[in-house]
This record gives C-alpha cells, structure tokens and sequence, in this order.
C-alpha cells in the first residue's frame, strides 16, 4: 500500500466530516416543509451550521473561519446541495469569506452573499442579497480590482427569483462604496470565476448524486405492466446514463477540487482543469435532468415531488460563472492554442 | 456512527504521483524519436490495427512489455498504474502496438491468476519479450452478446483435447500465434448454461487450424474467421480448470474493459483537429472544447479503476462506466470532426487520412470487448435494478 501511494495520492475530505455531514443533510432532507414554488432561505439550519463552524469551512482560521481544505469545502457544498437546502454556503462561505480576506476586511461572520457590479455599480442576479446583512462586491475599477463590504441597507434592491424560485435580487450600489474599497491583487478577478465555476461544479455534483437516489427508488418501487418499471431495459439504460454522466461530472470536479487545494489555487493549470469540469457537468446535466424526468413520468413533474428541488437548481447553477458554451469556448481555445503535440499534456497538467 | 453514503459508481480521483510522471516523460521522449526517426506514422485506433513486432520488442527492450508479469516470469514485475501511463502514452501518439496489446492487457493477467506453473515458465516470458502474439477466440457466428452460447466444441481424447467450430471477428488472427479459445466442454444444460464451458490455449500454427480473412468496411483486413478442425490440445494447454471457463473468462474481459484504449482509439485525430482549428483550417468551434472536456475526466475515471483494481478492489461497475462512456466519446470524436469538414475537402491530406479511418473504425467501437448496451445492464446491475 506505501508503494501506491508513491504512485497515485489519494486526496478525500476527511470521512468523519462526510458522515457528520451526511446525517445531518438527511435530517434536514427528511423535516424540511414541503416543496413550494419559492425558496427560502432557511435561518434554523444556518444559525445550525454556524455553531457547528460550517458556514465558513474553508475560511483561515485567523479570520474566523474554520481552515478546511478546498476538498472538505466541496464535500460540504455537494452534500447541502443534495438535500436542497436553501442556504448561501458558496456565497458566503466558499467566495465572500475569501475576497474579504484578499482585501484585508474583517469579517463579523454576519450572512453575506457575493457578486460583481458592472461599472454602473448594477449586479445581476445576486443570490439570497434579500437575507443579507451585508454584500461583498467584487468590482473591476480600470485595470485593477477592489473588493467592498456593503451593508445591504446601503444598496437599492429589486427583489427577483431565478428558475429554481430562489431569492436572486437585482442590486443597486452607491458608486463611493465601491470607488472607497480597498484594492485586490490583480488575480483576484480571475480568481474568483474560477472559484465560483468550482463551487458550482460541486453542488451540481452533489445534486446530480441525489437525483440518481431518488431514481433509483422510484424505478424500484413503481410498477407498470405488473412489475417495477426499473425491470424494463429501456429504464435501466436511462438510469445507467445518469450514472455514468454524473461520475464523469464528479471525476472532473474532484479533480478540479484536490489541484486546488494541493496547490492552494496557484497551480497555473487551474483555468484548464476548472474549465473541465465546468463542461463535464453542464453537459452531464443536460443528460441527468432529462432521463430522471422521464423515469419519474408525471408525477415527477409535480411541486410536491423533490424531483425538482434538484433540476432546477441543477440548470441554474450549471449556467453560473460562465454559460456551459463559454467554457467550451475557453477550453477550446486553450486546446486549439496547444497544437497537436501539447494537447495531451495539456489534458493531463492544465498547462500549455 | 456516522452514517456512510452509498458508495459512488466510480472511486474517487487519486492524483498521479511523481514517479509516474517521470515514467511519462521517458516514454514520451522515446516515442517522440521514434516519430521523428520515421519508425511510424501516428493513426487512429492502431492497438486494432497497427501490427509491428519490432516496435514491439523496443518497448519489451525498454522494459514496458510484460510490465505487471512478475520478474521470475521475465516481466517487469511492475504496477497496473505504471503500465496504465505508458498505455496512455503509447495511444495518445497512436503507435503500431496491435501486436502485443492482447497479451499485454489480458493474455498475461490470465496466465497469472489462471495458469500452471508451466504454462507461466512458457508463456509469460515470450510475451514480455514480445515474441509472441495472442488474440481472442471468444466470438462465433451465432453467439455475440450472448457468449454462453458458444458451440466449439471440446471432446476429450487421449492425453487432450480436441476442439472442433468456428470463432470469427478474431482481430489479428493472421498475425498471432495463439488465442484462448472459449468451447463447451460438456453438453448444454440449458438450467445451468454457464457451465460446462471451458478456455484453451491454442497454437494458431497448429494442424486442423485455418484462418480466414475478413474485411472490413474500409477495405482493412484486421478481422478473420478460424476454424477449428479437430484441433488437438494438449492437457498442459487447458487454461485454468475445465468446466469453469464461464468465470475465467468474465474475470478476462475485466481487464478488457476499462483500460485507456477505451477513451484515446481517436485522441490522433483529436490532437489534429486542434491544430487545424489554430492554424484556421477549421473553424474554432466549442464542441472542440467539449470533446477535449470528456477525454480529460475519462482519463482521471479510468486512472481511478485502475487504482482500485491494482488495491483489489471491485470494479465491474465502474469499469463498465468508463467502457460506456469513453467508447461513446471516442467514436463522437470522430463524427464531430466529421461535421466540421466539408466534403471533399483534402487541404490535409493528414487529417482527412486520420478522419475517414476514424469513421470507418468508428462503429466498432461500441461493439467490441461488449456491447454499450450489454454494459448498461451492468452498470444497472450494479445499481441494484436487475
Ligand atoms: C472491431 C472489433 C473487434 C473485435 N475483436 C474480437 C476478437 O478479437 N475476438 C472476439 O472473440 N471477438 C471480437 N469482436 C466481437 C465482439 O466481441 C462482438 O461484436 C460483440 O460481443 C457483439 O456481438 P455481435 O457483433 O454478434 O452483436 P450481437 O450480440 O448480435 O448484437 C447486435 C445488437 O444487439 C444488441 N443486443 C444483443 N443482446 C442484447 C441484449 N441482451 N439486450 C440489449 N441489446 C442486445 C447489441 O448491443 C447490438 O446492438 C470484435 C468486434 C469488433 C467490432
């Protein structure tokens, strides 16, 4: 076994933190209310988290969070999104923690969530901002890059919801918030892309597992014809392509997760690396939304079922910090730009 | 107690440590010499259909033949996991490997688990030497998917065997000297079908032997039809236990199934199209992007089968998700591609070789080793549905 592990390094998040995490998402699973078409945000599970150190898992210690590794950080986030809980763990914890570290803010570990103004000071699409009490903005000031803490109060908000019903607010800065904040270092722009599409990666990933469990029981359990559907071969081979898809999306994500966090983000492969496991999942939830609709039958199609706890926020999320085609685009012309010779190190280092 | 998820299809991703790395870059600095010395021409799906036996005797020089083979057997008594680099090296510059791939991949894991101490002493150093080249004899005319139904049949007679059908789509047939052959040894019950059955080693040189070309749609001959007649075998070539072939030989395709071959048979054409969209000659186009994406996660999926095959652990279904998936993709590459290009277009003359090669291969990519829709029902086996 020494002898393999010279060969090939295992990089799992550590299993007792799996399995605190596990029960305590399928507690949740099992009591939340009934689905309805809005989400909420859920106060009683995140003032849970909090005390339990998980709203800020990959936060230094120093600034209060909890220190995890980016690998423990995706597990957490794969596993909230499995049980479709409505808290910002991304936003908060996995990029708002980290850009105010970057710009040497404190951080009261109040609820915040993230986004990037234009240079109108607008942001689009700013999840859960209603239930915040304050919004780290991200904002591209000339060639360089500053990072605000804004108090919610501050800002003029729209209230809107996105396709999965979650709260996703049009935000309004005051200029001076965002031209008074302290600078970044120069990458952190870019960073943070990479950093969101990652996040998003995960929790896809998590809730592409779920919908695989909720298949899997559905086909066992319904019965047509005087048998489980799940005997047919035409189901199983719908099933088994959610399976493979899914595991294709989760190899490219942990990939993606344990070079960055075995290189802490500085491995110059991480746009490449990122960028696959952007598409791996964007493209396997194109396949995984569209079988499990069609194993479930109608009543899958329902807002009491949880089918849809899961696409939806599958389709969102896959769609966030660049479209599924953008990565595409980005990938390609890093593979285009390598050649013939260097693609394949390409594939496996990320680096041209 | 913490309460386990269930487990995931596929192990989780390990990283490659530093000495595969180094491995990686031996190999491909001599590959890229042997290139650049004209030795070969780098092609599409050549563990198929590119035979060169003194390429490979190089790599058995260089020590990357009979890698997991044991050194009392004269291999190189190395890992699954470096053998898996030095594949993928091999492939993804499309080199002639067809004439010790089926020895490399699964005559010699065989030999190993199922073989006496002879057939070992016999067999397994030739092969690491690469002076012997084996095919596989499980297909028939009438049992494809369905493999339990083979007809050859084994009689017993003095001192062997004798073996009397047909196999047929025997890749490389008139280039080995042995295959194992699949026969039922004892009469059908159609109870019990998996029994009965048993593998032989056969000398492809030997009386009652004759091979048949077969071609192929592009006009390729790689297939051939066998036909045994009265083949007699010896004792000391039944491979394993007579009766249990069924098992022995599932066990075989397990090797077969999730190897690098699975994902990289179209990786040439991969790469070349790359450059052709760089230098303009096809428009840059995201699903390049999307393709590339697939080949990257296949390798890190395939990687992780191997890890846990090499720590013994089970993988049927994984291996068949990484079968499904990674001859998908391969044989999309080559459509894809297709699409690109308009028709009749020969500006490169390279990629327009490696295209139509591709599409012609292309179809029997989800075929052999098992069908993607055999595969799905494991997986779906494997999920607990059948
Ligand atoms: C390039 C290539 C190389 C090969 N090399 C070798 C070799 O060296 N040695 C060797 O022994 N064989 C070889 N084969 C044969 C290969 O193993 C068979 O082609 C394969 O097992 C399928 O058998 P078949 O072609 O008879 O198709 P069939 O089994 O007749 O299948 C035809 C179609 O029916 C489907 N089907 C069959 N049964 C089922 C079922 N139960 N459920 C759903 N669908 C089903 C199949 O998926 C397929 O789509 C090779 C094949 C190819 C294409």
């Amino acid at each position: 076994m020494a002898d393999l592990e010279r060969l090939a390094v295992s990089t799992r998040p550590d299993p007792d933190l799996v399995g605190m995490l596990a029960d305590l998402f399928e507690a949740y699973r099992s009591t939340r209310p009934a689905p309805t078409e809005r989400v909420e945000f859920d106060p009683a599970l995140w003032a849970h988290l909090d005390e339990l150190g998980l709203t800020r898992l990959t936060a230094s210690e120093s600034s209060g969070g909890s220190g995890a590794s980016w690998v423990e950080g995706a597990a957490l986030l794969g596993l909230a999104a499995a049980a479709g809980a409505p808290v910002p763990l991304a936003e908060h914890g996995v990029l708002g923690a980290w850009l105010l570290e970057e710009a040497g803010l404190p951080n009261d570990g109040a609820l915040r969530t993230v986004c990037r103004p234009d240079p109108s000071g607008r942001a689009l699409n700013v999840t859960f901002a209603r239930d915040a009490a304050a919004i780290v903005a991200l904002w591209e000031d000339g060639d360089c890059w500053r990072v605000a803490d804004v108090p919610t109060e501050r800002t003029r908000l729209t209230e809107r919801r996105n396709l999965a019903g979650e709260p996703c607010d049009t935000v309004q800065f005051e200029l001076a918030d965002l031209e008074a904040a302290p600078l970044v270092a120069d990458t952190v722009g870019h960073q943070f892309h990479l950093r969101g599409a990652l996040a998003r990666s995960a929790q896809v990933c998590g809730a592409m597992e779920r919908v695989l469990e909720v298949v899997l029981t559905h086909a066992r359990e319904r019965e047509q014809f005087g048998r489980p559907i799940g005997k047919f071969q035409a189901i199983q081979h719908l099933v088994a392509d959610i399976a493979t898809e899914s595991s294709l999306a989760r190899a490219a994500t942990d990939t993606a997760v344990a070079r960055a966090a075995t290189t802490n983000w500085q491995d110059p492969g991480m746009l490449f690396t990122v960028g696959v496991a952007k598409s791996c999942v964007g493209h396997a939830a194109s396949v995984v939304v569209r079988n499990a609709h069609q194993v479930l039958g109608a009543i899958g199609t329902t807002l009491e079922h949880e089918l849809h706890v899961l696409t939806k926020p599958i389709l969102v999320r896959r769609s966030e910090y660049g479209s599924v085609h953008e990565w595409d685009e980005t990938l390609a012309e890093l593979a285009a730009s390598a050649g013939r010779d260097r693609l394949w190190p390409l594939i496996l280092t990320g680096r041209r | 107690m913490a309460r386990e998820p269930r487990p995931p299809v596929v192990p989780p991703v390990v990283v490659e440590g530093e000495t595969l790395r180094r491995l990686r870059e031996e190999v491909r600095e001599f590959l890229a010499e042997q290139i650049e010395a004209g030795r070969f021409t780098p092609h599409v799906d050549t563990w198929l259909t590119r035979w060169d036996r003194d390429f490979t005797r190089d790599l058995a020089q260089r020590g990357w033949l009979g890698m997991v083979i044991p050194t009392e057997y004269g291999g190189q008594g190395r890992t699954y996991l470096e053998r898996f680099v030095v594949t993928e090296e091999l492939l993804v510059v499309g080199a002639p490997v067809a004439a010790h791939w089926v020895a490399e991949r699964q005559i010699g894991p065989s030999l190993l688990r199922y073989g006496t101490e002879g057939q070992k002493r016999h067999f397994l150093p030739r092969i690491s030497r690469g002076d012997i080249v084996f095919g596989i004899g499980m297909s028939e005319p009438d049992s494809g998917s369905d493999l339990a139904s083979v007809r050859t049949r084994a009689e017993r007679v003095d001192g062997g065997w004798r073996l009397s059908g047909t196999k047929v789509w025997t890749s490389g047939a008139h280039e080995a000297d042995a295959f194992f052959a699949l026969a039922r040894s004892a009469p059908l019950d159609p109870a019990h079908r998996h029994q009965g059955l048993s593998q032989f080693i056969v000398d492809l040189h030997a009386s009652g032997v004759e091979i048949r070309p077969i071609i192929s749609m592009g006009g390729d001959h790689h297939f051939n039809e066998v036909h045994l007649d009265g083949v007699l075998i010896p004792d000391d070539r039944v491979l394993g236990a007579i009766g249990e072939g069924w098992q022995q030989v599932t066990s075989e395709l397990g090797f077969e199934r999730s190897g690098p071959e699975r994902y990289l048979s179209t990786f040439q054409l991969l790469a070349a199209a790359a450059e052709a969209m760089e230098e303009g000659s096809l428009p840059l186009d995201p699903g390049l992007g999307r393709h590339v994406a697939r080949v990257a996660a296949l390798h890190q999926m395939s990687f992780a089968v191997s890890t846990a095959l090499e720590a013994h652990a089970d993988a049927d279904t994984a291996a068949a998700a990484v079968k499904v998936l990674g001859t998908t993709t391969e044989g999309d590459i080559a459509d894809y591609v297709d699409t690109l290009t308009a028709s009749g277009w020969i500006e490169d003359e390279e990629l327009y070789t490696l295209l139509h090669a591709a599409i012609l291969q292309r179809p029997g990519f989800t075929l052999r080793g098992g069908t993607n829709e055999i595969l799905r029902g494991v997986i779906a086996r494997g999920l607990g549905l059948r």
